[in-house]
């Protein structure tokens, strides 16, 4: 949209400064006092070489662009004892990833995260692991995500674990 | 234009054929030099199938095989992570893609066209006779199996990986390998064939939220059958024995039978000095004579014999040691005809040698010598004694006084 438009509801009470102030002081809480960092490999969707009738790609195939490091509120969820074949084949398959991420972090930033694109959470100091974007959040028009009705303000992102062989971040 | 394609598998040495190739089979199926089958069990069977899936099915992915995990999987957990560690990432799990083999606990009655129609009762059938030594004893033994058991046995082959192309290439070697519905595995020489049932997806590809991948499970039935060396039976064939007979006058025991070729039975046994029933285990029709150590004994009154039945009773039990020798033409109707068709008959006349004639006259015209004896001692025909007519014998000597003659014939 060029032209912008200014949003006056709920002015008798909270403002656009209003709103600044918050997410600055919810900033500080998560950037300064929490820390959480993650890093994020947006996926080169124009140089990634793949298949052209399946558009598949094989290992390590995937070209992103340079990671970069965001901060977010993390919940990991728990990993569910499962089996490919009616329990044989067991596995635990890694809980999802939810990511909060305040939308005014990604523009400092100035990137975006999209479905499939794939985020590196360093679990401890000797292990990565990495999750692909199943559901980017980019649609917070509900009030959840709405700062007292006034405008959306922050993300939710979820993740599923990747495969190691569609993606380990070389 | 393509590359030319150069046949590289060409035999330039012909195989075996026909009976040269039955031999080869069944030398294949025998390794173990015991002259039987190896037994082939579940495991073998089992065991038959991961080979058969490891050698056809291999599958290239990004330069690399796809692994099969290399045993079947069981509800054993502790047994999953030693058979998958060496696919498996920093959490235990088993790397995408793989391929495993499942086995069905439930094995079902077989299938297998060569072993459909099965016969009751676990019967045994002679399989093969092997000569045998012992170092006295030249024998035979012979080897019997049973019918081997057919059982069908389902596989599930699945396929986990996380591209299509994975799953094209899998396909096309499972299709192309049961192009004509079933292939073959061998199982310790046997050709055991494995029919394609069916393909099923259970890819997870509705988990929006989620991992997913995909999962096609393939099925197969493995047509196979049971052999079991714990049921198989050696047992010794009929042993020949050489039996010598010492008799007075530096003469042979000779028998004489008519010109047509009949089968005569000599049982022997070995007295104990205590048993006086002796059995030759089936009946005999017409019995010629019996002696203790070469000398014949007369009937009713040293033994006794009911006609057809198996059973010779002696008045008194033989001397331990003796050596008792029954000579009998075998069958409860046996019926003993000459080369012209007339039912012959054997009898066994006793005279008491008074000094005078040496010329004894049968009741019956006589067809055909059996025996000759003077006390119990067989003559030479020819020497101790000639047929004199169609019903009279002369002795060549004079023998002690009243010496008992014994003339037995067939008339």
């Amino acid at each position: 949209m060029e032209n912008k438009l200014p949003i006056t509801r709920m002015s008798k009470f909270f403002s656009e400064e209003d709103f600044s102030l918050q997410i600055q002081i919810g900033q500080e809480y998560l950037h300064g006092d929490l820390n959480m960092k993650l890093v994020l490999y947006r996926v080169d969707r124009q140089k990634t070489d793949k298949d052209d009738v399946y558009g598949e790609v094989g290992k390590d195939e995937i070209k992103y662009f340079p990671p970069i490091e965001f901060n977010a509120l993390v919940k990991v969820e728990e990993a569910k004892n499962s089996s490919y074949k009616g329990g044989m084949l067991r596995y635990l398959e890694p809980g999802n990833l939810l990511l909060s991420v305040y939308i005014k972090h990604l523009e400092e930033l100035g990137i975006d995260i999209r479905y499939g694109d794939y985020i590196g959470y360093p679990e401890s100091e000797e292990k990565i692991r990495f999750y692909t974007v199943t559901n980017d959040g980019r649609v917070t028009s509900d009030n959840k995500h709405h700062l007292f009705g006034f405008k959306p303000y922050y993300r939710t992102i979820t993740c599923a674990i990747a495969q190691e062989q569609e993606f380990r971040g070389v | 234009m393509g590359i030319p394609k150069r046949k590289t598998d060409i035999q330039i040495y012909k195989g075996k054929q026909l009976t040269e190739r039955r031999q080869e089979l069944l030398e294949k199926i025998t390794k173990s030099d015991s002259y039987l089958p190896d037994s082939v069990l579940h495991d073998d069977l089992d065991s038959g199938m991961l080979d058969f899936i490891k050698k056809n099915f291999v599958v290239i992915s990004d330069g690399e095989q796809i692994p099969v995990i290399p045993k079947i999987l069981t509800i054993q957990r502790w047994a999953q992570i030693m058979n998958t560690w060496e696919f498996s990432d920093d959490d235990g799990n088993l790397k995408v893609p793989f391929v495993g083999v499942i086995r069905r606990p439930d094995v079902q009655p077989g299938t297998n066209p060569s072993v459909t129609r099965t016969i009751p009762d676990r019967l045994q059938f002679h399989y093969a006779s092997v000569a045998t030594w012992n170092g006295t004893q030249m024998g035979a033994d012979v080897y019997k199996i049973p019918q081997p058991v057919a059982v069908d046995i389902t596989f599930e082959v699945t396929i986990v990986c996380t591209k299509l192309r994975e799953l094209n290439r899998f396909n096309k070697i499972v299709l192309q390998k049961f192009a004509s519905r079933q292939a073959y595995t061998i199982v310790k020489g046997h050709y055991i064939p494995i029919i394609m049932d069916k393909v099923e997806d259970n890819s997870p590809i509705d988990q929006i939220d989620g991992r997913r991948f995909y999962m096609q499970t393939y099925q197969f039935t493995m047509l196979g059958f049971l052999i079991d060396q714990d049921e198989f039976e050696v047992k010794p064939a009929v042993s020949r024995f050489f039996l010598m007979n010492e008799f007075a006058k530096n003469t042979n025991f000779q028998k004489k039978y008519i010109n047509k070729r009949i089968d005569i039975t000599i049982a022997t046994f070995k007295a104990d000095g205590l048993q006086t029933a002796f059995s030759v285990g089936e009946s005999i029709s017409m019995l010629f004579n019996v002696a203790i150590n070469g000398l014949l004994q007369e009937r009713d009154v040293d033994f006794f014999h009911i006609a057809g039945t198996s059973k010779i009773t002696f008045a008194s039990p033989p001397l331990e040691g003796s050596t008792i020798t029954i000579t009998y033409f075998k069958g409860r109707n046996s019926v003993f005809i000459d080369s012209y068709g007339k039912t012959l008959q054997v009898s066994t006349e006793y005279f008491t040698y008074n000094g005078s004639t040496l010329i004894f006259t049968l009741l019956n015209s006589i067809d055909s010598i059996v025996s000759l004896d003077i006390n119990g001692l067989i003559e030479e025909e020819g020497q101790g004694f000639d047929v004199e007519s169609s019903t009279q014998v002369k002795l060549n000597f004079s023998p002690i006084s009243g010496s008992k003659v014994g003339v037995t014939y067939v008339y």
